[in-house]
């Protein structure tokens, strides 16, 4: 465990020290600030459309940190040969894998500290409510659901030949995933057999990251998600994260490295 | 067997990527022992198969045929390794880290005790005179302080058996004299060092015993002076007579 | 160079793009169609589309139909209907029926029951979204009749609900849906009798110009248009002019009697001395 967290760190460290997060906190700040600034029909108290505006860019920045930093680390360690003295050391392959997928996901997580820090301040500063623990809920959710991503980003640049496509190919399917793996069994009801079978297969097997989205809840302040439900969502991500991180291990076991 | 590295009949290939392409067999047949506290020289032309060796020796490519131990345990075994310090032919370090960083970041996978770290750090950054440059982020090194700050990383845990791809390369006179004053130093400890080099002067001053290869078969291996003695030459010349090589007329 | 950051560029970009139009929209309404039309090209009806849609989840709280919904049968958007004022809408609440227990379990993560906006906080909040709509496609009518009808009645807004519909009329001078909601603002809120008069002749014109004609005309809108101004004219005691409107409104009307039922009422007061 020490040696993966040695391993976390250094990716922790890379991250901070890179300037890819204040680019997209600082053009999420001017976006949100924009938007917070336009007059709409003179009225200071519409809100709801700023906290959409805010959230999506933060959902959209969580992915684009958690899978450019996650998609460079394998390359990078090889291109720059980096990985020949680590692995020299008494590292196994699996350790090398948990200690990256750590290091991506909490420097992730610090990321969404921030933005959700930001966004607490943009809707209470026109909203005057403080719903904090909602706010946790929707962080939290956010961090697992961005888990899944790195482990499944992560197996991603082990198994694709050329590394800069595994960033496109893993943003896709995120973003394909949010946007319509709700819907994959509605379209299912519409199309023919063979195809029928073949989404709903898919539905089932594919992980739902749209589930953990509870942006609509936030923006319109609903109440609380019941804390059971949060708890298997968690579990959720955690088995899917575990699937994903295992197919790495499974893959980077035995690669030659050269 | 005590020997601290010991490869029996060892093979390596690469598989080509592309169908069609022939697998390449970069060491083939090798046998090979280093004792303890011995300075061992691994000497051939390029692309002999001396990186591909080492490759297997710290289990980054598994073997064809062949085995290897390194006190006794076998290379794909990573405990093997708690014992090695490895510097490799070339590698760029974590940029964005410091020396003393990633200096700490390596004692930490060695799990060596926060004090004991922070005193090494300050020993290994005197021996390779690094210690002015320890606080800045590796990417404004020069290459030669590059090459250092690789030796520092070989040495942090104190290792029993050094293994060594082309240390001096890219060092200016001074670095590779101070590499071969380490070297000796090391030896002077009871360590045992196998290294890799091109540099066969420097190789005849500092090694107790010598192997050449040649398209991944062991060409000759024995004590420099026995070798020296035996074909009545020098080092380069016995090197050049064994690749084949014949001076142009 | 990574290929997901020119990727997320695009995607920053048409967010940055529309937050962008709100602020141009703000500063002068008027030549922005040209601006969106280079930007966003056909897209930006897509857009609008999505906007509109966005409007009216917010009027459900989040709990809205997506494209997917409403492809199955019996998924339809009302909040234009509401705008009409027919309340009484009957969406019975109908009990969440899961197709399987990924659809359970995500209930608990999105908004579920049919809840509609109330009050002035809630209904103010679809406003962005509906002048977003309007400045990515000047000719979807509903926005500005959906907005107005927000701002006049739910928010008491009226200046701004006229400034809306006036603009939406610049730029669909052919509607007579914009004209029948700036007809019943002037007429409910104002008391302009002769503007609303005018305005809603006006949309008559234009609705017996474009629908008259078709096999399947809009009658409901016609029925509207006819009743307001009827109504109108009744009130201002034109009692001849409304006669002439509600006559000609219980030939559209579904329910013939109810509207019998007012002119038998105004011909009393036609008969009663003055
Ligand atoms: N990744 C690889 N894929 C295919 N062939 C390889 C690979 N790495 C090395 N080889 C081949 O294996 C042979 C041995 O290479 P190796 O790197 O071990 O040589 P070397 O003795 O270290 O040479 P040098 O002195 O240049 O460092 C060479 O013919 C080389 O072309
Ligand atoms: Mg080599």
């Amino acid at each position: 465990m020490n040696t993966v967290w040695s391993l976390a760190k250094v990716v922790v460290l890379e991250m901070v020290r890179r300037k890819d997060f204040y680019v997209l906190f600082i053009l999420t700040v001017l976006l949100t600030g924009t938007a917070g600034s336009v007059n709409l029909f003179n009225d200071r108290s519409i809100v709801r459309y700023l906290k959409e505006i805010c959230l999506l860019l933060i959902w959209l920045s969580g992915l684009i940190i958690a899978i450019t930093c996650t998609a460079r680390q394998i390359p990078a360690e090889r291109e720059h040969r980096t990985i020949f003295p680590l692995l020299a050391k008494p590292v196994t392959r699996g350790q090398f894998l948990l200690g990256k997928f750590l290091g991506c996901w909490v420097a992730t997580g610090m990321a969404l500290v921030l933005f959700y820090l930001l966004f607490g301040l943009v809707s209470g500063s026109r909203d005057h409510q403080w719903p904090v623990l909602n706010y946790l809920q929707a962080a939290w959710l956010h961090w697992m659901m961005l888990g899944i991503v790195i482990a499944f980003t992560l197996l991603g640049s082990i198994v694709f030949a050329a590394p800069s496509s595994n960033g496109t190919i893993s943003f896709a399917c995120a973003a394909g995933m949010l946007l319509l793996g709700r819907h994959l069994n509605k379209v299912a009801l519409s199309v023919a057999e063979p195809l029928q079978s073949l989404l709903y297969t898919a539905y089932f097997i594919l992980p739902h990251l749209e589930l953990f989205d509870v942006r609509e809840l936030i923006i319109h302040d609903a109440g609380l998600i019941r804390w059971d439900m949060v708890t298997l969502a968690t579990l959720y991500a955690a088995a899917y994260g575990a699937f994903f991180l295992f197919g790495a291990w499974l893959a980077f076991r035995r690669r030659p490295l050269n | 067997m005590d020997a601290t590295l010991s490869i029996e009949k060892l093979r390596v290939e690469y598989r080509s990527r592309d169908l069609g392409e022939a697998t390449k067999v970069a060491v083939d047949g090798l046998s090979l022992h280093v004792g303890q506290g011995e300075v061992f020289g691994f000497l051939g032309p390029n692309g002999a198969g001396k990186t591909s060796t080492m490759n297997v020796l710290l289990g980054f490519v598994p073997p064809a045929s062949g085995t290897a131990h390194i006190f006794g345990v076998d290379v794909i075994e990573p405990i093997a390794r708690q014992r090695i310090g490895y510097l490799p032919e070339q590698t760029y370090y974590y940029k964005f880290l410091t020396a003393e960083e990633l200096l700490r970041f390596y004692a930490g996978i060695f799990r060596i005790p926060k004090a004991e770290t922070e005193r090494r750090i300050d020993a290994v950054l005197k021996l390779v005179e690094l210690d002015h440059a320890r606080k800045r982020q590796i990417k404004t090194y020069s290459k030669g302080m590059q090459q250092r700050a690789g030796l520092a990383q070989a040495l942090i845990n104190n290792p029993d058996l050094l293994i060594l791809d082309e240390p001096t390369s890219g060092l200016d006179p001074i670095g590779r004299m101070k590499v071969r004053e380490i070297i000796q130093r090391l030896k002077g400890e009871g360590k045992t060092v196998f290294f890799s080099s091109h540099e066969l002067g420097e190789v005849e001053t500092v090694c107790d015993r010598v192997a050449i290869l040649h398209q991944g078969q062991l060409k000759t291996e024995g004590r420099v002076s026995d070798l020296v003695r035996e074909h009545s030459a020098n080092l380069e010349q016995i090197f050049l007579k064994l690749i084949g090589y014949s001076p142009q007329p | 160079m990574n290929p997901v950051l020119p990727l997320a560029l695009a995607l920053a970009t048409a967010v940055a793009a529309g937050g962008r139009l709100l602020l141009w929209q703000q500063s002068g309404p008027q030549d922005s169609g040209s601006l969106l039309t280079l930007l966003l090209g056909e897209s930006r009806r897509a857009f609008a589309d999505q906007m509109f849609l966005k409007a009216d989840g917010y009027y459900h709280m989040g709990n809205y139909p997506s494209v997917f919904d409403l492809a199955l049968p019996d998924g339809k958007t009302h909040m234009a209907k509401e705008s009409e004022g027919h309340d009484q809408h009957g969406h019975s609440q109908p009990l969440p029926h899961h197709r399987d227990w990924l659809e359970a379990f995500g209930h608990h993560f999105r908004p579920t029951g049919h809840r509609h906006l109330d009050g002035i906080r809630d209904g103010r909040e679809i406003l962005p979204w509906l002048r977003l709509s309007a400045e990515l496609d000047p000719h979807r009518v509903d926005s500005y009749t959906v907005a107005a009808y927000w701002l006049r009645e739910r928010l008491n807004r009226v200046p701004d609900a006229e400034a809306f519909l006036r603009e939406g009329l610049r730029a669909n001078p052919d509607s007579y849906e914009i004209l029948f909601e700036l007809g019943r603002l002037y007429a409910e809120n104002n008391r302009d009798v002769p503007r609303a008069r005018a305005v809603l002749e006006l949309a008559i014109n234009k609705w017996i110009h474009r629908e008259a004609a078709k096999p399947a005309p809009d009658t409901p809108s016609y029925r509207l248009i006819l009743g307001q101004l009827a109504t109108l004219e009744e009130q201002a005691g034109n009692l001849d002019r409304a006669l002439a409107h509600y006559t000609r409104l219980k030939h559209f009307s579904p329910q013939p009697d109810a509207v019998q039922k007012r002119i038998d009422e105004v011909l009393t007061k036609m008969a009663r001395p003055k």
